[in-house]
C-alpha cells in the first residue's frame, strides 16, 4: 500500500499490515492524522513514511468499522484538529491483529531460515 | 431523510477539509522550524502532500454510499438522460399518464360500489338476509321492495313480512342485533310553510342503535319511538340538516309535516352516514309503524304490514355474534325461516317453491349499486387494463430502440467496471422515474376521469348519489400500478440492453446483438396488433348495440315532448279531489301558448317503471291460474299527445274519465293475444282478479303497439284505462312546439298558483328520459370509442417506432441489397413482408381473443351477436388502415436509401 520509490532506505509496507500500525500507534493515546504518520516514521527511525493519499483514507476506513473513533480539539497551533482514539473494539483487533503478526512472523522467519 | 442526508454530507466534507488543511498547517511548521521561509515551506508541504482531489476521493469512498445516495445518483443520471430525450420521454410520460389514469378513474368507482365498507361501528359483523326461490314463490301474495329475477339463480329479494322479523329475532343465538327497514319513497316534506320531495327511509327502533351509529344532534330513533301510537318523530340527514336548518340547533324538536302529517324531528344523523344503502341516500329516517300514517286508511295499512304473513316488505340485517360465522347464522336462521314459510303457505301449489333465506356479507350495506355497475365496471377495468398493457409495451419498445442506441454508453461504462447489476439498476431506476412521472399526471387525468365519467353515470339524473373519490386507497392502487408497469417494461429492456458485446459494440459495429432484441420489438408489436384488434372490436360491438337502440321503432313520438310529475295525494288530496286537481291542472296547462297537446299518465313511457295487474276475459279458458297485463292509467288525449296511431275505434276523451262505465283502450298485443282474429272493440276485460270484487272495461279502441317500460324487451300486451281514482302522482307529457324545457318556469308558475305545497319533480324531456335508460350502454359506446382510439393511437406509434428502428438497423444490409442490384420495389417488399407478417400474426391472434371472449360482452349488447361478422370485419379493416398508416413512411425510407451513403456508414 504505502511505497515510496524516492528514498532508497525506504521500505515498502507489506498489504494490510498499515491498519496494524494505527492502531498500534494510538495505543498510546489519541492523536491527529498527521501525528499519527509522525509516529509511524519516528517509531520505524524514518524507514516507513506513509503517505496521505493512504493514511488518511485507512484512518477513515478504521473510523467507519468502528475501531477508532475521533473528536474534534483545538490543537498545538490553535487549529481545530481531528483526534483519533482506539475503541474498545480497536483494542481487541489490535491484539488479534498483533498475536497473527507474530505468527506470520515466526512462519515466514522459518522458511527463509538459511539452510 | 434525503435533507439529512445531504446535510450531514456536506459537514463531513468541511471535516475533512479541516484535517487536511491541520495536517497541512503542521507539515509547514516543522518545514519552517528547519530554516524554510514560509512561502517554500507552504509550498513544499502542499507538494509532498500529493493530490488532494484524490485523496479526498478516496477517503469518500469509505464513508459508503447508502442505497438512498445511490438512488439519488440514479435519478438525477436518469433524469439528465431523460431530458437529453425529451420527445421519448414526453410520449412515455403522456401515454403512461393516461394509462394509469385511466385505471386509477375506474378503479376509483370500484373502490367506492364494490369495497367501501358502511361507516358504521364494526361493518365487518354485519350481514343481510336475503331469500332465493326458483320463481315467483306463490307464497309471496305481494312484494314492496326490490327482487331480482336471474336466469341462473332464480328468484332472489331481501324483503320480508314482519311477522318472519319477529319470529327470527327473538331468543336469536346466533345474531346479537337484527334490525329492519324499508324504502319509504318520496315524501313531501313541508317545513314551516316550504315543501320540498324528499327520499324517506323505515327503520325499526334498533336501526341505529344495532348499526352503533351517534347523533350530529338530539337523538336518533329508538325502540320508543317505533311502537304503534308513539309520538311521530323523524330523524334527518346531516345534509339536509345543513340544506335546509344551515345546522341551526333549533332544527330539534321543530314540527314537520310529512305528507301533511305532523312529525318531531327528534335529532340528525352524522355526517358520514347514509344509511344502509349506497346506492341512496335518504335524507329522513322514520319508524316502521309510522309507516301506516302516510296512507289512506291507516289502519288497513297497519294490518297489512304488521299482522299479514304472506305480505313481503321488510328489509333485514343482523351483526353476527362474535365467534359466529357467516354459514353457521345461516343454518340457523334458514331452518327457522324454513318453518314459517311453510306455515304460511296455504295451499300444496304455494309449498312448491318456497323461498329459502340465504344470508350475504352486509359490511358495505345492500348491493343495490354492486348489481347494477359491478359487471360494466369489472369490463371496463378490463379494458382499461388492457389500454395500460399496450402503452407499456409501447414504451418496452422505445426503451429497446433507445438502448441500442445507448449500446456504446452501455458498453463504455461495463468496460470501465460497472457491475451488469449495476448497470440494469440504473436502466431500471430510468423506466421506474418514467412511471412515476407517469403516475403523477394520472392521478391529475383520474381526477378528470372520474368527473368525466360520475357525468356520463349521471346523465342529468339530479338523483344519482354515486361519488367516487381519490381516496388513500386509490392512490395506493395508482403508486403499485405506477411501480408495476414501472418495472414491466423496464425490466426487459434493461436485461437485454446489457447483454452487448463489449469489443463490437465500441466499435460502433451494427446489429451484432440485435437479432433478440429485435424478435422481442417485433412479438410487443404483434401483441399491440391483437390488442388493439380487440379493443375495437368491442367498441364497434358496442357503438352498434348503441345504434340498433337508438333506432328501435318507438311506436310514438319522443321529439319535443316535456315530462314532469306531481304528487297531489301527498299534499292532502284524495278520492273526487285529487281527479278534480288533476283535470283542473290538466286544463290549465292547455292554455300555455305552444303547448300543442298535452295528457298525463301515472309514469311516463319507457321511464322503466311498470305497472302489472292480473287480468280476465269473460269467457276465456285459461291454463293455469291467473293471466296478467301490463297497465298504463291515462289522461285524455294521450294516444294524440304522444302520437300513437288508433287501429280501431277511438281513443280515450275527457268524457270517459268519469263515466260511470269504464272503457279502456288496448295495444295490438293484447288485441292479438286476447281476441285473434277478432274485433275487440266492444269486448270486455276484467281487471279485479282473483279479489272477488270486479273490474270491467269495454274496449272501445285498439292503439297501435308502443314501447312501454324499455327499449330493449318486447312490447307487452299493455292496457290503457282511465286514470280516475286510481294514482297518487301523474307524470304530464306536454307536447310542445320548441324547446319542451323553455316552458318549465310557466309550469312551475301554474302550479305553484294551485297548490304552494305541491312541489314540480322529475322535469325531463322524453327523448332525455328514453336516453337515460340506455346509459350504461351509451357510455359503454362512447367509452369504448375512446379507448380502441387512444389503443390504435398508441399502437400505430409503437409499431411506426419499431419499424423505423428496424429500418435504421437494417440500413447497411439494404445498401448492400441495394449496391448488388435489388430495385426500390424489391427493397419496399422486404420491408412490408415484414410488416404483413407482423400485421397478420398480430390479427391472427387478437381474432382468436375475440372469439373466446366477446360472448362475456353478451349481456351488454343488443339487436346482434357478440361474433357480429360485420363489427369483427369492419375492426380488422380499420386495423389494416392503420398498420399501413403506421408502416408507410419506414418503407418509403427504406426504399429511398443512397446504397453509397449506407455503405459508408458502416
Amino acid at each position: 500500500m504505502a511505497h515510496n520509490n524516492r528514498s532508497e532506505n525506504r521500505i515498502e509496507l507489506l498489504q494490510g499490515t498499515l491498519d496494524m500500525l494505527i492502531l498500534r500507534t494510538l495505543q498510546w493515546g489519541p492523536q491527529h492524522g498527521h501525528g499519527v504518520g509522525q509516529a509511524i516514521r519516528q517509531s520505524s527511525a524514518d524507514w516507513l513514511q506513509i503517505e496521505r493519499g493512504s493514511l488518511y483514507p485507512a484512518l477513515h476506513r478504521l473510523e467507519a468499522r468502528g475501531l477508532i473513533t475521533s473528536e474534534w480539539k483545538a490543537s498545538d497551533l490553535n487549529r481545530r484538529a481531528k483526534y483519533y482514539r482506539l475503541t474498545a473494539a480497536g483494542k481487541k483487533e489490535l491484539v488479534a491483529e498483533q498475536s497473527k503478526w507474530k505468527l506470520l512472523v515466526r512462519v515466514i522467519a522459518r522458511v527463509m531460515r538459511p539452510a | 431523510m434525503m435533507q439529512w442526508d445531504f446535510w450531514r454530507r456536506k459537514r463531513r466534507e468541511t471535516d475533512l477539509d479541516d484535517e487536511i488543511a491541520h495536517d497541512l498547517a503542521l507539515d509547514a511548521e516543522e518545514r519552517i522550524r528547519s530554516g524554510a521561509t514560509r512561502q517554500e515551506a507552504e509550498q513544499a508541504s502542499r507538494r509532498d502532500f500529493g493530490n488532494v482531489l484524490l485523496l479526498k476521493e478516496g477517503i469518500r469512498e469509505t464513508w459508503g454510499w447508502t442505497w438512498l445516495q445511490r438512488l439519488a445518483q440514479d435519478l438525477r443520471y436518469g433524469w439528465r438522460t431523460l431530458r437529453k430525450n425529451p420527445l421519448f420521454a414526453t410520449m412515455a410520460v403522456l401515454s403512461l399518464a393516461l394509462g394509469i389514469g385511466a385505471n386509477t378513474a375506474i378503479f376509483s368507482f370500484m373502490d367506492a360500489i364494490l369495497m367501501r365498507a358502511l361507516p358504521v361501528w364494526r361493518p365487518g359483523d354485519l350481514v343481510i338476509l336475503n331469500w332465493r326461490a326458483k320463481g315467483a314463490p306463490g307464497v309471496v301474495h305481494g312484494l314492496s321492495g326490490s327482487w331480482y329475477d336471474d336466469p341462473h339463480t332464480g328468484w332472489s329479494s331481501g324483503d320480508y313480512p314482519f311477522p318472519a322479523y319477529d319470529l327470527l329475532r327473538t331468543n336469536n343465538n346466533v345474531l346479537s342485533n337484527m334490525f329492519g327497514f324499508a324504502d319509504a319513497g318520496r315524501l313531501n316534506l313541508t317545513v314551516q310553510g316550504q315543501a320540498d320531495l324528499i327520499d324517506g327511509q323505515l327503520v325499526s327502533g334498533n336501526f341505529f342503535s344495532s348499526l352503533g351509529v351517534r347523533p350530529a344532534a338530539g337523538r336518533l330513533i329508538s325502540d320508543d319511538d317505533d311502537r304503534a301510537g308513539a309520538t311521530p318523530t323523524v330523524v334527518i340527514s346531516y345534509n339536509y340538516w345543513r340544506r335546509r336548518f344551515a345546522k341551526s340547533a333549533d332544527a330539534v324538536g321543530q314540527s314537520i309535516f310529512l305528507n301533511r302529517m305532523p312529525f318531531r324531528i327528534a335529532g340528525v344523523c352524522p355526517p358520514e352516514f347514509f344509511g344502509v344503502d349506497p346506492a341512496g341516500a335518504p335524507e329522513l329516517f322514520i319508524p316502521l309503524h309510522a309507516a301506516p300514517l302516510f296512507t289512506e286508511d291507516p289502519q288497513d295499512d297497519a294490518k297489512r304490514r304488521f299482522l299479514d304473513k304472506n305480505f313481503y316488505w321488510l328489509e333485514i340485517m343482523g351483526r353476527l355474534r362474535p365467534g359466529t360465522s357467516i354459514s353457521e347464522a345461516q343454518t340457523v336462521l334458514a331452518a327457522r325461516f324454513q318453518r314459517y314459510v311453510n306455515s304460511t303457505a296455504s295451499t300444496e301449489e304455494e309449498k312448491v317453491d318456497l323461498p329459502a333465506l340465504v344470508l350475504a356479507a352486509g359490511g358495505s350495506g345492500i348491493d343495490s349499486l354492486r348489481r347494477e355497475y359491478s359487471k360494466p365496471l369489472f369490463l371496463l377495468m378490463a379494458m382499461v387494463g388492457l389500454i395500460l398493457a399496450i402503452a407499456c409495451a409501447n414504451i418496452a419498445n422505445l426503451l429497446l430502440a433507445r438502448a441500442a442506441a445507448r449500446q456504446r454508453e452501455i458498453a463504455v461504462r461495463l468496460s470501465l467496471g460497472a457491475a451488469r447489476l449495476r448497470v440494469i439498476r440504473q436502466l431500471l431506476t430510468e423506466s421506474l422515474l418514467l412511471a412515476f412521472l407517469g403516475g403523477m399526471l394520472g392521478v391529475w387525468v383520474a381526477e378528470l376521469g372520474i368527473r368525466f365519467l360520475t357525468w356520463l353515470l349521471a346523465n342529468g339524473r339530479d338523483s344519482f348519489t354515486l361519488h367516487a373519490s381519490l381516496s388513500g386507497q386509490v392512490l395506493a392502487f395508482t403508486f403499485a400500478l405506477a411501480l408495476i408497469t414501472g418495472i414491466l417494461f423496464g425490466l426487459v429492456p434493461a436485461i437485454q440492453a446489457t447483454r452487448v458485446d463489449i469489443t463490437p459494440a465500441l466499435k460502433q459495429i451494427r446489429a451484432s446483438a440485435s437479432r433478440s432484441r429485435l424478435r422481442l420489438n417485433k412479438m410487443l408489436a404483434i401483441y399491440q396488433v391483437a390488442i388493439s384488434l380487440l379493443l375495437t372490436i368491442a367498441a364497434i360491438l358496442f357503438v352498434r348495440t348503441l345504434s340498433s337502440l337508438h333506432s328501435v321503432e318507438l311506436g310514438f313520438d319522443d321529439e319535443n315532448v316535456l315530462l314532469f310529475r306531481l304528487n297531489a295525494r301527498q299534499a292532502g288530496y284524495s278520492d273526487a279531489a285529487l281527479d278534480r286537481f288533476y283535470t283542473d291542472l290538466w286544463a290549465r296547462f292547455r292554455t300555455i301558448p305552444g303547448v300543442l297537446d298535452l295528457s298525463l299518465s301515472d309514469f311516463a313511457l319507457v321511464s322503466g317503471a311498470t305497472g302489472q295487474t292480473g287480468v280476465a276475459i269473460p269467457g276465456r279458458q285459461v291454463p293455469h291460474g291467473r293471466e296478467s297485463t301490463s297497465v298504463l292509467k291515462i289522461g285524455p288525449a294521450f294516444f294524440s299527445t304522444m302520437r300513437i296511431p288508433i287501429l280501431l275505434g277511438r281513443e280515450l276523451q275527457e268524457r270517459d274519465m268519469t263515466r260511470s262505465f269504464k272503457v279502456a283502450v288496448v295495444n295490438e298485443v293484447f288485441a292479438k293475444k286476447y281476441f285473434p282474429n277478432q274485433n275487440p272493440t266492444g269486448r270486455h276485460f276484467d281487471l279485479g282478479g282473483d279479489g272477488g270484487k270486479s273490474d270491467e272495461f269495454e274496449i272501445i279502441g285498439v292503439a297501435k303497439a308502443a314501447r312501454y317500460n324499455s327499449l330493449k324487451q318486447a312490447i307487452p300486451p299493455v292496457v290503457y284505462i282511465p286514470f280516475s281514482q286510481r294514482v297518487d302522482g301523474m307524470s304530464f307529457e306536454l307536447r310542445t312546439h320548441s324547446d319542451p324545457l323553455g316552458l318549465v318556469a310557466t309550469v312551475r308558475q301554474i302550479v305553484r298558483q294551485v297548490d304552494p305545497h305541491l312541489p314540480v319533480t322529475d322535469v325531463n324531456t322524453q327523448s332525455r328520459q328514453i336516453d337515460q335508460t340506455i346509459n350504461t350502454e351509451r357510455i359503454f359506446a362512447q367509452l369504448c370509442s375512446c379507448f380502441a382510439t387512444l389503443a390504435l393511437l398508441m399502437s400505430c406509434i409503437g409499431l411506426y417506432g419499431m419499424m423505423a428502428y428496424t429500418v435504421e438497423r437494417r440500413t447497411g444490409e439494404i445498401g448492400i441489397r441495394m449496391a448488388l442490384g435489388a430495385d426500390r420495389r424489391r427493397i419496399i417488399s422486404m420491408v412490408l413482408r415484414e410488416m404483413i407478417l407482423i400485421g397478420a400474426t398480430g390479427l391472427t391472434i387478437g381474432l382468436a381473443a375475440a372469439w373466446g371472449t366477446t360472448r362475456y360482452l353478451e349481456s351488454f349488447l343488443f339487436g346482434l351477436k357478440p361474433k357480429d361478422p360485420l363489427a369483427i370485419l369492419l375492426a380488422t379493416g380499420i386495423l389494416v388502415v392503420a398498420l399501413v398508416v403506421a408502416c408507410y413512411h419506414p418503407a418509403l425510407r427504406a426504399s429511398r436509401i443512397d446504397p453509397l451513403t449506407a455503405l459508408r456508414h458502416e
